[in-house]
């Protein structure tokens, strides 16, 4: 039975935690630890229960990842990601951390800029390259999207430890069957907002879940709409349909429920909530056949930025989802995004949300 | 040795340090083995110092100077300092 929830949150001046009981009623605020630094993200192993992992790309002493394993009591400095010596590449920024498959217990992949995978064996003191993607033939067909080419989603399936995908922009998705050892392309049905290429379909995914429960399932929210797919088929179904926008970059999906998945739509170019519906984490129940505005607690007409790392669902039941703005607000639901209340305000701008169900 | 700012904390608080080294390189190297949690602050993978650290010998940024080749006498001080280029200049994850 679980005791609570903590909401992990990266900003741009530190990481915050806040903490609460199985009611996420009333919350603790615990943090900022690095204070004034840029975290992008903030990652909690469910395996262990404890471990807490944080990308934090500072311009002074460069990038790196910290690592905690009490919670964020005490952290220390993992040994950075390092591209090869013969390499043209430097470890620039970390993008995302994911804890590996349960059956892995001291696996993690980090994915950084230059658009690479990272793979610790020992519990993220260090990371070894992933060379079949850092070194894929198609590479030189990957261009940097508006933040810079960056490899931003980490799945690890949940039955099958060997299956991964992950998602670059701007390359799209690539997956993985054998551990790493090879890497396919794998857009299929995304589309692009370039012409067609004839090197193939590079896409821009710009946030890419997996059920953590579920096998196969995966949801994405791409530059062109939002798309499921599941374990055998080989194209994303759109599913964009009934949403204000097809654009956006934070997305979720339900922990046990793989139809249920919630995205934040944003209106191009501003990266604003849509100016005709206000704020509102917008929920399929049915793998995207329609969709639900969720604004009810939200102020009125209000125009929000979430960032794509910046919507989350813990594991409780029913799941609490929470999104956080870069305006330093980070909300949450205890009903599954039926209604929704402020956690807390003037935070810093709020890059990256996660989850520790304890 | 006098580490400032970010670098002192990289350092776990030290503030200073005496090291025997014939030049500035030698320097950070006799640095980096009394403090290892600097090693990949200062530097990265490839070896190059980090863009927005400033190697002071004495008065004088060692960029002024010969780098790391800039020759030290006994007394001499060399400062690790953070750059304020940084921080405001980090980006966002955008798309």
């Amino acid at each position: 039975m679980a005791r609570g929830v903590m909401v992990l949150l990266g900003t741009k001046k530190g990481v915050y935690a806040f903490r609460s009981g199985a009611a996420r009623e009333r919350w603790r605020a615990e943090g900022p630890h690095f204070p004034g630094q840029v975290v992008y993200h903030v990652a909690f192993d469910h395996r262990d229960g404890r471990s807490l992992y944080a990308g934090i790309n500072n311009t002074w002493g460069g990038p790196r990842i910290e690592l905690s394993r009490d919670l964020g009591k005490t952290w220390q400095t993992a040994k950075n990601p390092a591209f090869p010596k013969h390499d043209d590449r430097t470890f620039s920024r970390t993008w995302h951390i994911e804890p590996g498959h349960a059956s892995e217990p001291d696996v993690l992949w980090a994915g950084v800029e230059p658009a690479s995978l990272f793979k610790s064996s020992d519990r993220g003191e260090t990371w070894q390259p992933v060379s079949a993607l850092n070194d894929h033939p198609e590479r030189k067909y990957w261009n940097p999207g508006g933040g810079g080419l960056g490899l931003h989603s980490i799945a690890v399936d949940a039955a099958d430890p060997k299956m991964v995908t992950i998602g670059i922009s701007a390359a799209g998705v690539y997956e993985t069957k054998d551990g790493g050892a090879s890497w396919t392309r794998a857009n299929e049905g995304t589309g692009s907002p370039l012409p067609p290429q004839p090197e193939g379909d590079f896409g821009c995914v710009h946030h890419l879940v997996g059920s953590p429960t579920v096998p196969g399932a995966r949801f994405q929210q791409n530059h062109t709409g939002m798309y499921f797919k599941d374990g055998g088929e080989r194209r994303w179904t759109n599913v964009t349909k009934g949403l204000p926008t097809d654009y956006g970059f934070a997305s979720a999906i339900h922990p046990r429920d793989p139809k249920t998945a919630y995205v934040f739509p944003l209106e191009f170019p501003m990266r604003m909530s849509p100016a005709a519906t206000g704020a509102a984490v917008w929920r399929t129940r049915d793998r995207g056949k329609s969709w639900t505005k969720h604004a009810n607690g939200l102020p009125r007409a209000s125009r929000y930025e979430v960032m794509r790392e910046g919507l989350a669902t813990d594991r409780l039941d029913p799941a609490g989802v929470y999104f956080g703005t870069t305006n330093g607000e980070i909300w949450g639901s205890a009903d599954e995004g039926r209604s929704w209340s402020l956690i807390a305000q003037h935070l810093p701008p709020i890059l990256s949300v996660e989850t520790a169900t304890l | 040795m006098k580490l400032h700012g970010a670098f002192s904390e990289f350092a776990g608080g030290a503030r200073s340090a005496s090291v025997d080294a014939a030049d500035v390189g030698g320097a950070l190297a006799a640095l980096v083995a009394r403090h290892p949690s600097l090693a990949e602050r200062l530097r990265d993978e490839h070896g190059l110092l980090r863009p927005h650290v400033n190697i002071f010998a004495n008065d004088e940024d060692m960029r002024y100077l010969q780098g790391e080749r800039t020759a030290l006498r006994d007394g001499d001080t060399v400062h690790v300092v953070p750059a304020v280029s940084g921080g405001e200049g980090d980006r966002w994850p955008e798309a």
